[in-house]
């Protein structure tokens, strides 16, 4: 393919001076259509990143600007002068307390999914589970359950056993939608990794656990670390749960504690911007660091949450 | 070592290492799933065709009322219209999420300056909670100092103070405008990927045979695109039907239930109404109009992931 020279070189058929060819007309007419269609697309592109982007660009400029320039009939689209002060008010006025809420819950599902997933991602990866086409249907079917349908069973639950107002109770719901995320990703990443070197380590008379355990895992290291980012991140958003079961406000995670704020502060909008900034912030840094495994898989591992 | 005496335990082990190892790995995984989401759906489908209110929280106890539950769903006009618009405006929200997620795939698809630029911007909606978008865009679909209305009202359209959350349509206008932001990203991300996998050869041949950009799209792209489209229009389907932060953070139902979709008034009904019945009946439904494109979905990428 490579091999065949365009048909259009200029060095092959030399000008004869006289009237343009129609072969050059043609050629200029094209490469008029191409600039065009060039500038369509960065047109479209500039269209594109300021849909994406305008909005948490102005969510940041509204957190610092002055309050005289907020509630204006025509936006001030660049603040006078920088207020950085919102927040430090924002994190003693809830968002501090919600975060540690938030910290202590996302972190502990992330640590526990994500060793429950990462021997089952294995086990569906490598090993012969009994019923595994089923099992494996089962995962990826739970994935697209709505939380509304478990959320009055466990409910009752919750309250039964004194778990309403509780993080532990968050914890474990929210292992309901992050174990199978997991466990779809890393038996992505697990049958990635090449059969030989776990074989090496069983002739080398590791079991297999010991195998798996000291040689794959520390191969599947970056599938896992994307695992639990992912997981993270979808703890980290989970609104209904934390909603329907933490009603006391010392209790409450970030989305809960920021519709509160929200409620609380009414025309703070200045406040309400800061506290999705740093609600936003952690997020975006860890996407920005996936960006490169995104879709890898991701189309089957239906990471949106 | 001799091998008579290493068979007796290797055989064990090896027994253990094939048979009862990979059951160990997965049990608690099961085990997880089937407490948390096999049970509670289970329980869902048994309340629903209870009479399950405050009194049964206290007490546990309810009585079988059959149908009825459902009854009341199918028949209450309120309820009747949740259902119906649930599936219009999931259905309005999958087709502006694939639209835009196609163009943005097509675009970023051709080289320009500072494509990798564009790609990690696109990104960025994706990665920002539900529920902090949902409160940004309602800042700026504010009636007064919002800068939708200010855009809008520069580009000549009589937008001044326009209140978009006081009556069903523009409100739901506003709703999905968020969700499909939200949506498009991953959309858009995976047809590039799709797009990229396609060989250049095959749409060079098309184009030295004389086909136009347009019949290089709709005769040549689309129908290699065609299977990562099919599934991104099943899961964007299960998640925009099954939206609810957005909604309950742009206008919690409001005003007067008119914004309510079935995630809504299910949690309503439960939580607020406190008829955990008709809430599980409610919930039900949603399961089985989800369950049926989860088949659907499960279908289509079945041969792919090998299952």
């Amino acid at each position: 393919m490579a091999t065949i020279t365009p048909p259009t070189t200029s060095a092959g058929r030399p000008a004869a001076g006289t009237t343009t060819s129609p072969g050059a007309r043609r050629r200029r007419r094209k490469s008029g259509r191409a600039l065009v269609g060039q500038i369509a697309t960065i047109a479209g592109a500039v269209a594109l990143v300021s849909f994406s982007v305008f909005p948490l660009l102005w969510m940041f400029i509204t957190s610092v600007k002055p309050d005289s320039e907020i509630l204006t009939s025509a936006p001030v689209l660049w603040p006078s002068s920088w207020q950085w002060s919102r927040y430090g008010e924002v994190i003693d006025r809830g968002f501090g307390d919600a975060l540690v809420n938030s910290l202590i819950v996302t972190l502990t599902v992330t640590l526990l999914g994500i060793v429950v997933a990462a021997f089952a991602g294995y086990a569906f990866a490598r090993t012969h589970v009994p019923l595994k086409r089923w099992l494996l249907l089962v995962v990826l079917a739970t994935q697209m359950f709505p939380v509304v349908v478990m959320i009055i069973p466990l409910f009752t639950v919750m309250r039964s056993l004194g778990l309403l107002d509780n993080l532990v109770g968050l914890v474990v719901s929210y292992l309901s939608f992050t174990t199978p995320l997991a466990i779809w990703i890393l038996r992505g990443f697990f049958r990635g990794i090449p059969v030989d070197v776990e074989e090496a380590a069983w002739v080398d008379g590791a079991t297999r656990f010991q195998a798996m355990w000291r040689v794959v895992m520390p191969m599947a290291g970056p599938g896992i670390a994307a695992a639990a980012i992912f997981v993270f991140i979808a703890a980290w958003n989970e609104f209904l749960f934390a909603l329907t079961f933490v009603k006391d406000e010392a209790r409450q995670t970030l989305p809960v504690a920021l519709q509160s704020f929200v409620g609380r502060a009414s025309t703070d909008y200045g406040g309400i911007m800061a506290f999705s900034v740093l609600f936003t912030l952690p997020v975006v840094i860890f996407f920005l660091f996936l960006h490169t495994r995104l879709t890898d898989g991701m189309v089957a591992g239906a990471v949106k949450g | 070592m001799t091998a008579t005496s290493v068979s007796p335990g290797r055989s064990w082990r090896q027994r253990f290492d094939t048979r009862i190892l990979p059951v160990v790995l997965v049990t608690p995984a099961m085990v997880l799933i089937t407490g948390l989401i096999g049970w509670p759906i289970l329980r869902t489908l048994w309340l629903s065709f209870r009479e399950a209110g405050l009194r049964s929280l206290t007490t546990g106890e309810s009585d079988f009322v059959g149908l009825s539950n459902y009854a009341e769903a199918l028949s209450d006009p309120h309820l009747r219209r949740v259902v119906l618009v649930t599936l219009v405006f999931g259905l309005l929200c999958v087709v502006g999420t694939m639209t835009l997620g196609m163009a943005a795939a097509l675009l970023l698809n051709r080289p320009f300056p500072g494509r990798v630029f564009v790609t990690l911007a696109v990104l960025l909606p994706w990665a920002m909670p539900r529920v902090a978008a949902a409160t940004v865009w309602k800042w700026m679909f504010n009636d007064r100092y919002g800068f939708v209305n200010w855009s809008l009202s520069n580009l000549g359209l009589d937008f001044d103070g326009y209140a978009w959350f006081v009556s069903p349509l523009p409100a739901f206008f506003a709703i999905g405008v968020v969700v499909v932001w939200q949506s498009f990203p991953f959309v858009a991300i995976s047809l590039l990927a799709g797009l990229q996998s396609i060989p250049d050869d095959v749409i060079d041949a098309a184009r030295i045979d004389g086909a136009s950009a347009w019949q290089r799209l709709r005769h040549v792209t689309m129908p290699m695109l065609k299977p990562v489209l099919l599934v991104l229009i099943v899961l964007s389907t299960i998640w925009d039907f099954k939206v609810f932060d957005q909604v309950f953070v742009m206008t919690g139902g409001g005003p007067a239930r008119s914004t309510e979709v079935l995630s809504i008034a299910t949690y309503r009904e439960a939580f607020t109404q406190l008829d955990f019945g008709l809430g599980s009946a409610l919930a039900m439904l949603m399961f089985a109009i989800l369950a049926v494109v989860t088949v659907i979905y499960i279908r289509l990428i079945k041969e792919e992931e090998e299952l």
